[in-house]
């Protein structure tokens, strides 16, 4: 079982079934097999989970030599951090495909074409273990969520694609730069050139260098997550694009920015990774309450959901940056949790424009009597978002803030401040639509939802149930990697002390 | 020294040739001036005019070929100096040169580069 | 001296291609009648053999007439780029729009013609061999831009390029004087050894030489500040004429770029980088900004083209083996991405109305949609987006700039980079985000061109998905040429 190419599979079958998609002719069989092919994918991940060992090293790993000229190969890889990246892909791009059985009208070959790359490409950026085959995979993420958001979506999608684009591929060039550098700078001291993750975290990188290789890489996914101030191309591409493009957006898309953290900057630059925590608490406090006070007052469900991502994921920002156990595994979770909860909800406002066409919070009020099953699921998914006990979103924050008081108590103040913020403009929102008088007549004839809409919620609900009350069955998976990525990045800054302090003497000698 | 003298004798033989040339066409022709004859001669073209007067592209096409074979004789002529040392290849590598330029003319020729009308 | 002594099948890819190029002004001087396809299918067939011979001569390392003329890996690699690059452009010409001008003999014989200046300066190891192929280019690629001889702007194209063009070659010719006069030959291989033994610093004049070198092959790279001609002539030229000289002179010019600074600059000499650093910088600039604004795909194209010189003057500027493959990878990838997106063109042009506007590109995915792909990949490959041959160029020519140290001068490369994406980008969104305004009859599709749409499409992914086998062949011969 264990030389079953489990994770090529995964990310090429996607692939495969896009290619089969140009030869289907009729829509419903468009829709059938772009449901399939998710489906299968999500079948196939599943043993990932069983699988695998709770121990810090990296599993179900392939290795096939691509281009040697450049010592750049086909290697992945999964550990406790991607296992569940992958995991919420897998689970989520089926939704997102059900999602837009109805709600995507023209050129639906295209959509689900565009859907199934964009599958391939984020598996592929949480597998990968080559940074060459890192950075391919996740510059072909953008291309079909470009493609998502410029056909498919609203008024301005034009605007937002670009903008979305552009945004992006700054970051991600200068990330470009910064590999070449780490690849010559290993090769160059190893005499390896290589661009194995791996290896490469195991020489040390002089501060000097450290420091702006980590702005470099940083700066790739502080726009990809997006932290405050690089968070203004989110709230527009959210806002423009189809249901399904947003889902997979908030869901994953915005992860890999968290993930690239976790994956790259804490091993690769541990000294400067010490050196930018305040700043990066910082920046992460400011979005956490910025992105709640911005949400607060938008009129726009969806731009308000929108906002509310920038603050959850300041929340992962301050987790990752507590550079303790409890930081780390709480930033993971709510990884996790915002995929799940956000993704719901755009799911949520999604279904509520499908029927209305109308996203403005003041053009409803009084729905929970009219739609009473679509008021359980928003609800749960409500409190889900602000972090109530028992559901997920509590575990996540709460590990978080732990983390973040163990180290930094200030901003532990702070952050835990922004979890007040959300409840507020989490449950003004859910107030004004759902409750109050039925007074807009265009409401009254809302229908409830399908069979096919509960289908889409249903397992997201029983997600968010389940790791809120059970969280260990994540956490305990994670633990291990999570634990040894801090020995890691405590080693690593011991020996870059110690190969300072040789550094000193020698040239103290010198004189 | 003696080649010199030739030289002399040369130079003095044509001077005499040509002044008494010059003194009889002058002293048996007949001399009748009118305006035209005054007119510096160019051509059959009226030597004063605007200088922004087109010349017919005929003339480009006929100056351009010339120019082309003007070419050729100028290297046929080191060519021909260094004959018998260059032995076959030079005369292989010579009438290639010819060949393409023939060809050329011949081109030239069909497409009717060579008629006035 | 005798004929084997020239060694002649080191040059049986200029003969045959010159070869051809005579059958076919024979041919049409005799059969006035004979139909246009034969025309195709004998510059096809002469490009063909020229290739079968190239690739026969693949690892010789011979010399022809006394060392004037190499046939080096190096020259070999370029040659596949003329070839290819001749083939598909003339594929082309098969277009609805272009028909009436293009399928004449004179438009093959001078596309053969054109190739043959392209490979000899490639090839050429003397700085007179180079200016001759230089000149055998040119003329012939002056009488291309032109050869639409009814309208007023192929006319315009033919003239500046003409002018500037003269203007060029009279640098480039002005440059050889100097290096010959105070080096006292012309022979790339005695001035490199001439270098070694007196330092450049010490020759101003030699200095000088090698500047005006620069410029006059500056103008055929379309390099800053020697660019102006470009976008005026891409535009006013017929489409397959506009992807060969994009490709094709860009590639020949830089080729004997390499050769000559190579022998020039034995050492990395930081004066020379430092003024080949701003002119790069500088072009990329001018290139991507100015792209930005065109209107017309064509114009648009050729800013990108200067845009592109200046990538690949990065790789020259790394001054490695590496950077010297990654010259050579790029213009390789450059040639089937740039000849792609104007065989797009070529592709739907009509008969009465050139396809050119980038407003005429609106809503194309809906009425080809097939078409449009792949002008998306061209355009996603020239900005560099992987998993195209585009990006793996790029990472290649950059990665050998970092690794030579020069991390900021690829920093601006990314930034411009970000900037050309713009402009690609509205391409794209013109094609699959906008609707049909005023519709162009497209017209019905010419297989040939299909083919050489196919064939772009296919190198720009494969080559991306692919490229080692490139990479190790490129790596091993250019270790070889510093």
């Amino acid at each position: 079982m264990m030389n079953f190419p489990v994770l090529t599979t995964i990310i090429m079958l996607p692939l495969v079934f896009s290619g089969v998609l140009l030869f289907v002719k009729n829509e419903q069989g468009i829709k059938l097999v772009g449901l399939i092919g998710s489906l299968l994918v999500f079948f196939l991940s599943l043993p990932l989970y069983f699988l695998f060992e709770p121990v810090s090293s990296m599993q179900f790993v392939e290795h096939t030599i691509w281009i040697p000229a450049i010592g750049a190969n086909y290697q992945l890889g999964i550990d406790g951090i991607s296992l569940f990246m992958i995991l919420l892909t897998t689970f989520l791009t089926p939704i997102v495909v059900l999602s837009s059985w109805n709600s995507v009208s023209r050129n639906i070959k295209g959509y689900m074409i565009s859907m199934l790359i964009l599958e391939t490409g984020i598996l592929g950026v949480f597998a990968a273990l080559d940074l060459f085959l890192f950075y391919v995979f996740w510059e072909v993420v953008l291309i079909p969520m470009y493609f998502i958001i410029g056909i498919w979506g609203g008024e301005r999608r034009i605007y937002a694609a670009i903008k979305f684009i552009i945004y992006t591929i700054f970051g991600s060039l200068l990330m470009l730069v910064a590999i070449l550098f780490i690849y010559f700078y290993h090769g160059g001291l190893t005499g390896n050139y290589t661009f194995d993750i791996l290896r490469l975290q195991q020489i040390y990188i002089p501060l000097g260098y450290q420091t702006w290789l980590f702005l470099a890489f940083g700066l790739s996914f502080a726009i990809k997550i997006p932290m405050f101030p690089f968070h203004t191309w989110l709230p527009d591409a959210h806002v423009e694009a189809p249901t399904g493009g947003s889902v997979i957006l908030a869901g994953v898309l915005l992860k890999m920015g968290t993930y690239g953290f976790l994956r790259f900057c804490l091993p690769f630059f541990p000294h400067a990774v010490v050196q930018f925590v305040p700043l990066m608490l910082t920046l992460g406090v400011v979005g956490i309450i910025y992105g709640a006070l911005v949400a607060m007052v938008q009129p726009d469900m969806k731009k308000l959901v929108a906002y509310s991502s920038v603050s959850h994921l300041g929340f992962v920002v301050v987790g990752i940056f507590a550079l303790n156990t409890e930081g780390i595994q709480g930033g993971l979770i709510q990884m996790v949790n915002h995929g799940l909860s956000t993704g719901a909800l755009f799911l949520i406002v999604g279904m509520i424009y499908e029927r209305r066409q109308t996203r403005l919070i003041a053009d409803f009020g009084g729905l929970a009597k009219q739609l009473p099953v679509f008021t359980v699921f928003f609800m749960i998914v409500t409190l889900s978002s602000i972090g109530l006990p028992g559901l997920n979103g509590f575990v996540g924050e709460y590990l978080i803030l732990l983390g973040a008081f163990l180290s930094q108590k200030t901003f532990a103040v702070f952050a835990a401040l922004g979890v007040i913020l959300a409840a507020v403009y989490m449950l003004l929102m859910f107030q004004r639509v759902m409750f109050g008088k039925l007074e807009n007549k265009e409401n009254a004839r809302l229908k409830d939802l399908s069979a096919r809409e509960i289908s889409l919620l249903l397992p997201i609900v029983a997600l968010i149930i389940v790791i809120g009350v059970y969280p260990n069955f994540i956490l305990s998976k994670m633990e291990p990697t999570v634990n040894s990525l801090i020995e890691k990045v405590q080693i690593q800054r011991e020996n870059m002390a110690l190969v300072e302090a040789v550094a000193g003497v020698s040239h103290l000698d010198e004189r | 020294m003696n080649e010199l003298i030739a030289v002399l004798v040369m130079l003095i033989g044509v001077g005499l040739v040509v002044g008494l040339l010059l003194f009889l066409s002058n002293w048996l022709g007949p001399k009748r001036e009118n305006p035209v004859k005054g007119e510096p001669f160019e051509c059959g073209n009226i030597p004063i005019a605007t200088t922004s007067a087109r010349f017919s592209v005929k003339f480009y096409t006929v100056a351009i070929l010339f120019v082309l074979f003007d070419i050729e004789i100028a290297f046929l002529f080191p060519w021909a100096v260094v004959f018998q040392s260059l032995g076959w290849t030079g005369l292989v590598s010579m009438s290639l040169f010819i060949a393409v330029l023939l060809l050329g003319l011949a081109y030239a020729w069909k497409r009717g580069a060579l008629q006035w009308d | 001296m005798s004929l084997s002594s020239l060694n002649l099948p080191v040059v049986a890819p200029v003969i045959t291609l010159s070869l051809t190029g005579f059958v076919i002004v024979g041919v049409s001087l005799i059969w006035s009648k004979v139909s246009r396809h034969v025309f195709l299918l004998l510059s096809l067939l002469g490009l063909g053999l020229s290739f079968w011979f190239t690739t026969s001569l693949w690892n010789s390392n011979t010399i022809a007439f006394g060392g004037m003329v190499v046939a080096d890996n190096y020259a070999l690699f370029f040659n596949f780029i003329f070839l290819i690059s001749a083939a598909l452009s003339m594929l082309l010409s098969q277009g609805e729009h272009e028909q009436g001008h293009l399928l004449n003999a004179e438009y093959f014989a001078l596309m053969l013609f054109a190739t043959v200046g392209m490979v000899l300066m490639a090839a050429g190891s003397n700085l007179l061999v180079l200016f001759l192929g230089l000149e055998t280019l040119s003329i012939s690629l002056y009488v291309l831009a032109g050869i639409k001889r009814t309208e007023p702007k192929s006319l315009e194209a033919a003239f500046k390029y003409f002018l500037l063009g003269a203007f060029s070659s009279a640098f480039l010719l002005y440059g050889i004087a100097f290096i010959y006069g105070v080096t006292g030959s012309l022979s790339l291989r005695y001035i490199s050894n001439f270098i070694s033994s007196a330092p450049l610093a010490s020759q101003p004049l030699l200095l000088l030489g090698g500047l005006l070198v620069v410029a006059g092959l500056g103008f055929k790279v379309v390099m800053f500040p020697f660019h102006m001609w470009a976008p005026d002539v891409y535009e006013g030229a017929a489409t397959p004429v506009t992807a060969f000289m994009a490709t094709g002179s860009k590639a020949a010019a830089f080729a004997a770029l390499l050769r000559v600074l190579h022998s020039l600059f034995d050492g990395a000499s930081t004066d020379w980088m430092v003024i080949l650093s701003v002119l790069a910088v500088l072009t990329m600039f001018v290139g991507n900004l100015a792209a930005i604004a065109q209107a017309n795909v064509k114009r648009m194209l050729a800013y990108s083209s200067v845009a592109h010189a200046g990538y690949v003057l990065i790789g020259l500027i790394a001054w490695s083996d590496a950077g010297t493959a990654g010259v050579l990878f790029y213009l390789l990838v450059y040639m089937f991405m740039t000849v792609g997106a104007f065989a797009v063109l070529s592709f739907l042009s009509s008969r009465q109305s050139e396809f050119v506007m980038l407003d005429d590109f609106r809503g194309l995915a809906f009425r080809k949609p097939a078409v449009a792909l792949a002008m998306a990949v061209f355009m996603f490959s020239l900005a560099g987006l992987p998993p195209t041959a585009g990006f793996v160029g790029k990472f290649y020519l950059f990665s050998a700039a970092v690794k030579a140290g020069h991390t900021p001068l690829v920093v601006f490369a990314v930034v411009n980079s970000v900037i050309s994406l713009y402009y690609y980008l509205g391409v794209v969104v013109m094609m699959f985000m906008r609707k049909t305004l005023r519709t162009l009859s497209i017209p019905p599709t010419v297989p040939l061109i299909a083919c050489a749409l196919l064939v772009a499409v296919l190198a720009s992914c494969a080559l991306g998905l692919f490229p080692s086998y490139l990479m190790d062949t490129i790596e091993h011969f250019a270790v070889h040429l510093l």
